[in-house]
């Protein structure tokens, strides 16, 4: 055995994996929201973008660069990080590989609340949300607080049973809701909605992104302490509690941190599918189960990923846009049919 | 299906004055008028409906203006012009005709979307005649009312209509010529105080019709659909040198403030800068019907400023 | 080592509301009308014994181990762990003397055996902290201990059910080597696998001195390794104490409602059970008898 195989052998395998693919994934990221911003629809000079002695109310490059393409870069680089995040995060809580962040009714609360907000809503302005990111935020606390209040009735702790099944109720009766809803709208306002629900990280400014950043923080923090817990989950609600995890603490900092960041998620781009469960599965089989490497990694290969997925919708057809939900659709179906023909066959 | 003019006949060989001789004398002259007279009814019947249901807000307009207004019985749910119509029962719309209320009103025509086929066959099932209505440019617009008119035996009617209309254009026309075609970006729709989910009206289209009507460039012109999804990069790529937005509903002065102050995101847009953001409110403004020189008037107000009334 | 002392349980319908964020378990609020699942059982396991807690099913086996565990809090009477009353420890530190291995383990993602004995480790590692190369020696000789060490790469859901047991043994002790609690460890495994788990099982305790409770329904598997037995039935204790004593005829007349005969199998070893007819059906509330007293019983006293 020569003495590096016997290094290797001697470091326990997370810190490897710690190494090689958090910094991978890390500059992978970076390198995304570097060049991101610099492809577009439209030609632009670098140079004359950051141009000082040009004031920037005549300079179009500079502002295309900085309020039409930056801030839809870091957009797309925190909801594809946070839907990836409480992908990783809702699969382990559940226990279930095949649950995304919109199992549980989030996104269906959001979507009522955005169709409330465009046929019913005033126009206004708060913190730099308009009415819909508003309501739609709105919309997303109240199924993820009904899903919680049934997941934590009768004070047995958290029954994941209940959570998965309060969830799926939940996304009838508001799908149910929207359809209802849909009768007092007008043409235009329908369209509004279905554009809405194909997902579109235009932010146009930095206002939304200000706003949805606190609460993002807020998300990363919770999950931040969960990755160890989550593995010990994995294995069982015993098993997990019998190596020192306290679970009905760990199920709740992982329903709300998760949830959080979906429902900030979704009111800023819409719910924009498939993200949520392609990274997490994905980034499960270049770097393995454990959630202390696939939580980091998803958090920033999903941000990568929908920053790319953006890029390809803004200008694969140019001048027309295509809504980025369709772009990872088309990514993410194939691949789950892929995964799921190969789960299959790996049990026979 | 009880056609309104057909005649019901009287069996031949009732008896009348003049005894049995004359019986088959007044049958060989009655016959050929009876005859005559049944093929032009079936033929008329045909051509004047009188109950006449439009779930197509800009062909009820023409319905009204070409004078079959009196012969609709019924509108979609988002007909408002003219005023007469908010009397007339509702019947659904593009998404959801709601064919039982259709049928118990007992229309003999119905303008329907082109994209309704299914409503199409069940109506085509119950044997009634349907007009199947296609968006388009200004060209469709006249030829649209050409149709209505033959079909609901106002040609008269619908030609006034066409001749006013097609004069109001090309006075507007007429004005505008000689004078430099500025930029223009016209919107049709956005998120309330927010530069999101902006839709532009593309190079196809009755909009970019009477944009260059009103004599102006439309900065879509070359993409060949009529709506775009414009976001901030392109508007900005664009350059447009007037901002055009059209809602249907009025809007209040504080709202145009509200909603002009939004482009301040944008400073290097011409129009923006130059302070050409012009708000145009009205259903005449996103209706393709009777009302499409209005527009065009009023787009080239808005278009031509310097140009005096 | 670990007792519990006069604990009652039941499983409470209400209360702990109001201590979501607590570090602990509250005592559950209990309506006297709900039956209690145990009741005033006394238990003594001394360092480096191999008790067998035996009783068929709904007798509270399971809730007995679960409460030795620190899982569950008695409704009365106390849980000790060296002395210290497990209800004031933290779970983290419960979970560094104690280790827990459940009758099957299907973990919902795909775990090499080298992580998944690593996760024994968890309990040791401050918040942050990731294992080091102690933490993976540790590891390593647990899996030399349970014979494990050649599967180290290999994936957890392609071993046998044999395989499976033993790697999560590994896991536990990784966790501690002190004590070791298995819920019913070979209920779900062939016959070979049986064998294989109760002998790591048995020299576990005897190599490494390891103090081992088992909770089973196969009389034969406690019969075989276990120095004492508890024997329940509906939630009391109806004997306890060296196996020769606990498991007899009369006791599993009084217990199952089985006529059996228990004899000495020269060949293996130890007694064996064999079951012969049911007899006629057990009524009433058979009293409670008997502590086990500690005292370290050799093998040689075993049969």
């Amino acid at each position: 055995m020569t003495s590096s195989a016997t290094a290797l052998a001697a470091t326990p395998p997370v810190r490897r994996a710690l190494l090689r693919s958090v910094s991978a994934c890390a500059l992978l990221f970076l390198a995304t929201l570097a060049l991101a911003p610099l492809a577009g629809s439209t030609q632009i000079s670098l140079s004359r973008a950051l141009d000082p002695t040009v004031p920037f109310a005549a300079n179009t490059d500079a502002q295309i660069f900085f309020i039409a393409r930056l801030p839809r870069v870091l957009a797309a680089a925190l909801v594809g990080g946070a839907l990836a995040a409480a992908g990783v995060v809702f699969q382990a809580l559940l226990r279930n590989p095949l649950a995304t962040p919109f199992t549980l009714g989030v996104s269906a609360g959001a979507s009522l609340g955005a169709m409330l907000a465009i046929t019913f809503g005033p126009a206004i302005s708060l913190i730099g949300l308009t009415t819909v990111p508003l309501a739609s935020f709105i919309g997303s606390i109240a199924a993820v607080a009904i899903v919680y209040a049934l997941a934590t009735a009768r004070h047995r702790g958290f029954s994941t049973n209940v959570m998965l099944l309060a969830g799926v109720t939940m996304n009838a009766f508001f799908s149910a809701l929207i359809l209802f809803v849909q009768y007092f709208a007008d043409m235009s306002q329908t369209m509004r909605t279905v554009r809405w629900l194909m997902g579109n990280v235009d932010v146009a400014g930095y206002g939304s992104i200000a706003a949805a950043l606190p609460l993002f923080a807020v998300a990363l923090a919770g999950a931040a302490t969960l990755p160890r817990a989550l593995n010990l989950l994995s294995l069982g609600r015993d098993q997990a509690e019998a190596r020192g995890v306290n679970v009905l603490r760990a199920q709740q900092i992982a329903f709300i941190s998760a949830s959080l960041a979906t429902g900030a998620a979704v009111s800023l781009a819409g719910p924009i599918g498939f993200v949520g469960i392609i990274v997490p599965h994905l980034l499960r089989l270049l770097v393995g189960s454990d959630h202390r490497v696939v939580l980091p990694c998803s958090l920033l290969f999903g941000g990568a990923f929908l920053v790319g997925c953006d890029l390809v919708a803004r200008t694969i057809l140019a001048p027309i846009e295509l809504p980025v939900g369709i772009i990872t659709a088309v990514i993410g179906g194939p691949f789950f049919l892929w995964l799921l023909i190969r789960r299959s066959e790996g049990r026979e | 299906m009880k056609k309104p003019y057909t005649r019901r006949f009287a069996p031949l060989g009732r008896s009348t004055k003049g005894g049995s001789r004359a019986a088959p004398k007044m049958a060989l002259t009655v016959l050929p008028i009876i005859l005559a007279l049944c093929t032009a009814s079936l033929a008329l019947g045909q051509a004047k409906p009188s109950r006449i249901i439009s779930l197509v807000p800009s062909v009820t307009e023409i319905l009204f203006a070409v004078g079959a207004g009196p012969q609709v019985v019924a509108v979609s749910s988002y007909d408002h012009d003219p005023p007469e119509v908010e009397r007339l029962p509702r019947v659904g719309a593009l998404l959801d005709p709601d064919l039982e209320r259709v049928l118990a009103l007992r229309p003999d025509m119905i303008v329907i979307y082109g994209s309704q086929q299914e409503l199409a066959q069940k109506l085509q099932a119950a044997h009634i005649g349907t007009l199947s209505y296609r968006h388009g440019g200004v060209k469709d617009v006249l030829a649209t009312i050409d149709e209505v008119g033959r079909d609901t035996g106002h040609a008269d009617g619908a030609a006034t209509l066409a001749r006013e209309m097609t004069q109001q254009l090309d006075a507007v026309r007429a004005r505008v010529s000689g004078h430099e075609r500025p930029r223009v970006l016209l919107l049709f729709g956005r998120e309330p105080l927010s530069l999101r989910g902006i839709y532009a009206s593309g190079g196809v289209g009755f909009l970019s019709d009477l944009v260059a009507i009103a004599g102006g460039d439309n900065v879509f012109a070359d993409v060949a659909r009529e709506s775009v999804q414009a976001g901030a990069e392109l508007i900005l790529a664009r350059k447009p040198d007037v901002i055009i937005e059209l809602r249907a509903d009025p809007m209040s002065s504080s709202d145009i403030a509200r909603e002009t102050a939004v482009w301040d995101a944008l400073p290097a847009v011409p129009a923006v800068r130059n302070r050409r953001v012009v708000f145009l409110t009205g259903s005449e403004m996103v209706v393709p019907g009777p009302r499409i020189g209005r527009a065009a008037e009023r787009l080239a107000g808005a278009i031509h400023p310097e140009i005096d009334r | 080592m670990l007792s519990a002392v006069d604990v009652s349980f039941a499983y409470a319908m209400g209360g702990g509301g109001r201590h979501r964020f607590a570090r602990r378990r509250p005592r559950p609020h209990v309506d006297p009308a709900v039956p209690l699942v145990l009741e005033g059982v006394s238990l003594e396991i001394p360092a480096g014994g191999l008790v067998g807690i035996l009783g068929p099913n709904g007798s509270g086996k399971t809730t007995l181990l679960r409460l030795l565990a620190g899982m569950l809090r008695p409704v009365s009477g106390c849980i000790t762990l060296e002395g210290r009353d497990v209800a004031g420890m933290a779970r983290a530190a419960i979970a560094r003397t104690l280790a827990v291995v459940p009758q099957e383990t299907h973990p919902a993602f795909e775990y090499s055996v080298l992580e998944m004995v690593l996760m024994g480790r968890y309990p040791h590692l401050r918040p942050l902290q990731v294992e080091g190369p102690d933490d993976l020696r540790i590891a390593r000789d647990a899996m030399a201990m349970t014979g494990t060490a050649a599967l180290e790469d290999r994936r957890y859901d392609t071993l046998s059910g044999g395989e499976k047991q033993r790697v999560v043994i590994a896991s536990a002790l990784a966790q501690s080597g002190r004590v070791l609690l298995l819920d019913e460890p070979t209920s779900s495994l062939d016959l070979n696998y049986q064998l294989e788990i109760a002998s790591v099982i048995s020299r576990l305790n005897e190599q490494h001195g390891t103090t081992v409770v088992l909770s089973t329904h196969d009389l034969n598997l406690a019969a075989s390794i276990c120095r004492t037995i508890a024997l329940l039935r509906e939630g009391r204790i109806v004997a306890s104490g060296p196996t020769r004593d606990v498991l007899t005829p009369d006791n599993i007349r009084a217990v199952y409602g089985v006529d059996a005969d228990v004899t000495m199998h020269e060949r293996a070893g130890h007694l064996s059970v064999v079951p012969i007819r049911l007899s006629a059906p057990v009524s009433g509330r058979t009293p409670s008898a008997g502590r086990l007293v500690g005292r370290d019983v050799s093998p040689a006293e075993r049969s």
